[in-house]
């Protein structure tokens, strides 16, 4: 439970960081979180991947309602995945996933000494 | 110890962040490019809706607000107080739509494609510089702001491009930019001046000259001249036969003395010979109307974004509408309430090699009028993407640059190396105070005083005017030349070879208001052999224009819908020419051939999207000539040559069925017409069951044709529209080839009363966003053949239904 809690406080963090700061402050701002909070090291790598995974997927799905266009098909294509826009949603969440569990991991990491 | 330890995934994440900032190769930033706050996600644009939406953008520079409403193709009609807001608002608002295309292709103009790809850009790069494409801009830059509206105009153009830029902040990057990792540099005047100069380059870069010299060295004068003559077989020149001379022609130069040059060079693929363009304007006596319709169709390789850009622009003393050229203010092929104007290329070679004597090694001094004479040097620097810069020296003598020195290798097959080149892309130029004129010419003398500023690339002007008159000026900058001077490689030591000034301006080829009560120009021999100039010896295949020409003297009562079925006419008058010589040489096919034989008697000449009959056409004619030429002509890549046109092979199988070309020489056998005639069926038959199984509808025309709409980016067929289902071709009316065709299609048609309607289509959309709705909306209604109304308005607050979005951008 309390990974989750976790998790939905990196979302958050997370979300207004983008909004204002360049794509790789979440990034930091996650390892800081995982310091600060001094995360459990153990499934601190999981919880930012989680965070990271949830914020991409779900802010770029708001996007996509907000203004459908035949774009994320045209880079399903663009990045060899056949045009399926579904796998394009995945892979934004496992990049933004990967991204923000290894710098939660990071700082969870440094805390230990 | 233990810090290393805990710091150890600190590294990674930072190794990792520094990777998916980077792009790898052609993979770009995935971190940057993924992250929905910052990249491709924030492109996506949807449809507009419902009501009109309003928006007020604040641009530093107005003189006064400047209103802008857009229509449902995306078309910004601005209407400013003054120039300088109207041209600002051009700038700012065409960077809206399509940044990233105006910096790319002015990128690719200066040569500088490799600051953007990398070490891959070089070679094109260093083409484009060599060929002295910055070296013109500057000159042509120069001439442009001797004229103080065409500079006010290029200033504040420039002006609006770096107010939008300034606007953008990294997430609103346009998606190339992010694709490719890099951000937009401020724009600067020059870059415009880069822009039109390219177009010389699309346009009037064709060289044949070390192809010619190098048949020369082969076969002679004699074969040279006989199967590469100087006025086709078959022609319907643009200024009709018996058209009045208004000048005494200006004394012609003398000429070089006889010259055969080294020739040969190297071989790498080509540019596409399939450029080229319609233009008409019909008389008031042939109309419906009363007054004259005008339409054009210029053919350009067809790109997305498009090279065009719909605009209407209206200030005091202008009103114009028609399609802009990204990078460039003004309108350049267009109409407003009282006249309508288009162009299309002229094929007359303005473009000449001279053949270099160095004194020695340091190239500091070459021969020429019997003596040695300095060259001057130009240092080129070039910015390569993860390497370090590249310097190049470029030698110029008085003609120009030296574009390969001797030992170099040419990037295309028909430059060659160890000549100077002379060209009239490297003359100081004023192409923008043309189009500001005709943006608001009211007339003919309007027109023609507007003609007077242009030099390259030469072109057909049509015109046609509520007053009645319908007009046509073969223009441009023509060098003064003997007769033949320039079809081969020329000998820079001889004086008598030099250019030797130009055609006066008024004696340039025209014609208004002829008896037959049409112009006309689709690219073929501007004049017969009684003009008293030199202009070229080789233009345009000339079926278009003589399809064009042949409908177009018994068409009546035209009305705007009968000249878009012209635009739109896919007959294919080679065809109805050849297939009988053809037929009459064929012996003994097998089933395969027969069956083909059978498609091709029933076929109704017409290259039809669906039509089998076309593609088995169409691909016989590159089969005989293959089978005719390919073992004489070029088969050395080291030795390129050009092959004796269509119209030259037809002649022969008419009037010279046992001329020593027919045998082919690399048999022990020799071959009649007939033996080659059946070879190439053959091969015709064989490689399209190759390509697409038995014969039957997969041997569609579309389908064999492959007419696609490419990104600007090679290679990126996501951005792509491909495989589109349009007949036409090189030599149809309908100009539609794999990569090329019409890019803007037009038809206007006058009134007195200053409301012109107008009609026209370009196969993209207004937007260069490939998230937007209006990225490629266009291609389909331009693939069925059909045109949009086009919106004239004279206010900003004219009410219409087309209307979706209002901005007003104000100081």
């Amino acid at each position: 439970m309390k990974h989750l809690i976790y998790s939905l406080i990196l979302v958050v963090i997370g979300a207004l960081v983008g909004i204002y700061l360049p794509w790789y402050a979440m990034g930091v701002a996650f390892g800081l979180l995982a310091f600060v909070l001094n995360m459990p090291l153990k499934s601190s790598f999981l919880t930012g991947f989680i965070a990271g995974f949830v914020l991409w997927v779900v802010a770029a799905l708001w996007l996509d309602l907000q203004h459908p266009s035949t774009l994320p098909s045209r880079m399903a294509q663009v990045f060899p995945l056949k045009g399926n826009v579904f796998a394009l949603f995945v892979l934004t969440g496992v990049l933004g996933g990967l991204f923000s569990g290894i710098w939660t991991w990071a700082g969870a990491r440094l805390r230990q000494k | 110890m233990k810090i290393i330890k805990s710091a150890f995934p600190l590294v990674i994440a930072l190794f990792l962040t520094y990777a998916m900032n980077q792009s790898w190769g052609t993979l770009p930033p995935l971190g940057k490019l993924f992250s929905p706050f910052h990249g491709f996600w924030m492109n996506a644009e949807s449809p507009e809706s419902g009501e009109p939406t309003e928006e007020i953008l604040q641009i530093a520079g107005l003189h006064q607000p400047v209103q802008v409403v857009y229509d449902e193709m995306g078309v910004p009609h601005v209407f400013a107080q003054d120039d300088h807001d109207l041209y600002l608002a051009q700038g700012y608002l065409t960077a809206k739509d399509r940044l990233w295309q105006m910096e790319f292709q002015t990128h690719f103009a200066g040569g500088r494609i490799s600051e953007i790809v990398g070490e891959k850009g070089i070679a094109s790069d260093q083409f484009q510089r060599r060929m002295g494409s910055v070296y013109g801009a500057e000159k042509s830059f120069e001439g442009m702001k001797e004229d103080p509206a065409a500079k006010m105009a290029l200033e504040a153009y420039s002006d609006g491009v770096n107010a939008y830029i300034g606007s953008l902040s990294d997430r609103q990057l346009p998606l190339e930019y992010k694709l490719l990792n890099y951000r937009p540099e401020p724009w600067t005047p020059i870059k415009s001046a880069l822009f039109l100069k390219n177009m010389s380059f699309v346009l009037a870069s064709g060289t044949d000259d070390l192809k010619m010299t190098n048949i020369l060295r082969k076969y002679g004068r004699e074969v040279a001249e006989d199967l590469f003559p100087n006025y086709p077989f078959q022609e319907s020149p643009i200024i009709p036969v018996g058209s009045p001379v208004d000048f005494k022609p200006v004394p012609i130069p003398a000429g070089p003395a006889d010259f055969t040059g080294l020739g040969s060079s190297m071989s790498t693929p080509e540019k596409d010979p399939n450029i080229g363009s319609n233009n008409w304007a019909v008389a008031g006596n042939k109309t419906v109307s009363g007054l004259p319709i005008l339409a054009n169709d210029p053919h350009l390789t067809l790109s997305l974004p498009s090279i065009w850009y719909q605009m209407q622009l209206v200030a005091p003393g202008v009103n114009v509408y028609g399609s802009t050229m990204p990078g460039t203010p003004n309108v350049i092929i267009g109409f407003n309430k009282n006249v309508a104007w288009g162009v299309t290329n002229v094929g007359s070679d303005v473009l000449d090699w001279y053949q270099v004597k160095f004194k020695d090694a340091s190239k500091k001094e070459y021969w020429h009028d019997g003596k040695w004479k300095k060259t001057t040097m130009r240092i080129e620097t070039f910015k390569i993407k993860g390497k370090k810069d590249m310097v190049d020296t470029i030698f110029f003598t008085h003609h120009g640059p030296v574009v390969y020195l001797s030992h170099e290798k040419p990037f295309r097959s028909n430059i060659p190396v160890g000549h100077a080149l002379r060209w009239i892309a490297h003359e100081k130029s004023q192409e923008l105070t043309t189009f500001y004129q005709l943006n608001r010419a009211k007339n003919y003398a309007d027109y023609a005083k507007a003609l007077t500023y242009y030099s390259a690339p030469a072109q057909n002007f049509v015109f046609a005017s509520n007053e009645g008159d319908i007009a046509l000026w073969v223009n441009g900058k023509f060098p003064l030349k003997s007769k033949l001077q320039g079809k081969y490689l020329l000998d820079g030591t001889d004086a008598a070879a030099d250019w030797q000034g130009f055609i006066p301006q008024a004696h340039n080829p025209h014609v208004k208001n002829p008896v037959r009560g049409f112009v006309s120009s689709a690219n073929q021999f501007s004049v017969d052999p009684s003009y008293p100039y030199y202009l070229g010896w080789q233009y345009a295949p000339s079926e278009r224009g003589r399809r064009i020409n042949e409908r177009l003297a018994v068409m009546e009562k035209i009305t705007m819908d009968s000249l878009r079925g012209l635009q739109n006419d896919n007959f294919n008058i080679r065809a109805r020419e050849l297939l009988p010589l053809l037929f009459a040489q064929v012996k003994s096919p097998n089933a395969a051939q027969s069956k083909a034989l059978a498609a091709l008697k029933s076929w109704n000449l017409v290259n039809s999207p669906e039509s089998v009959g076309a593609t088995i056409f169409e691909n016989w004619v590159l089969t005989l000539q293959d089978c005719l030429w390919s073992d004489e002509f070029s088969a050395d890549e080291k030795v390129p040559m050009s092959r004796p046109s269509m119209d030259r092979t037809i002649q022969l199988i008419k009037s010279e069925p046992t001329a020593r070309w027919w045998d082919d020489t690399k048999t022990p056998t020799k071959e009649s017409m007939s033996d080659i005639v059946m070879k190439s069926l053959q091969a015709n038959v064989d490689t399209l069951v190759k390509q697409h199984g038995p014969q039957g509808p997969e041997w569609a025309w579309y389908k064999h044709k492959q007419t696609g709409v490419r990104h600007l980016i090679p290679g990126m067929d996501a951005l792509s529209r491909l495989n589109i289902p349009i007949g036409g071709g090189g030599t149809i009316v309908n100009a539609a080839t794999t990569k090329t065709g019409p890019s803007w299609r037009l038809i206007v048609e006058l009134s007195k009363e200053g409301k012109p309607k107008a009609y026209g289509v370009y196969p993209g959309g207004q937007s260069g966003n490939p998230g937007s709705s209006h990225y490629d909306d266009l291609i389909d209604t331009w693939a069925k053949g059909e045109l949009k109304p086009l919106l004239y308005l004279t206010s900003p607050d004219e009410k219409s239904n087309r209307l979706r979005k209002k901005i007003t951008l104000s100081k």
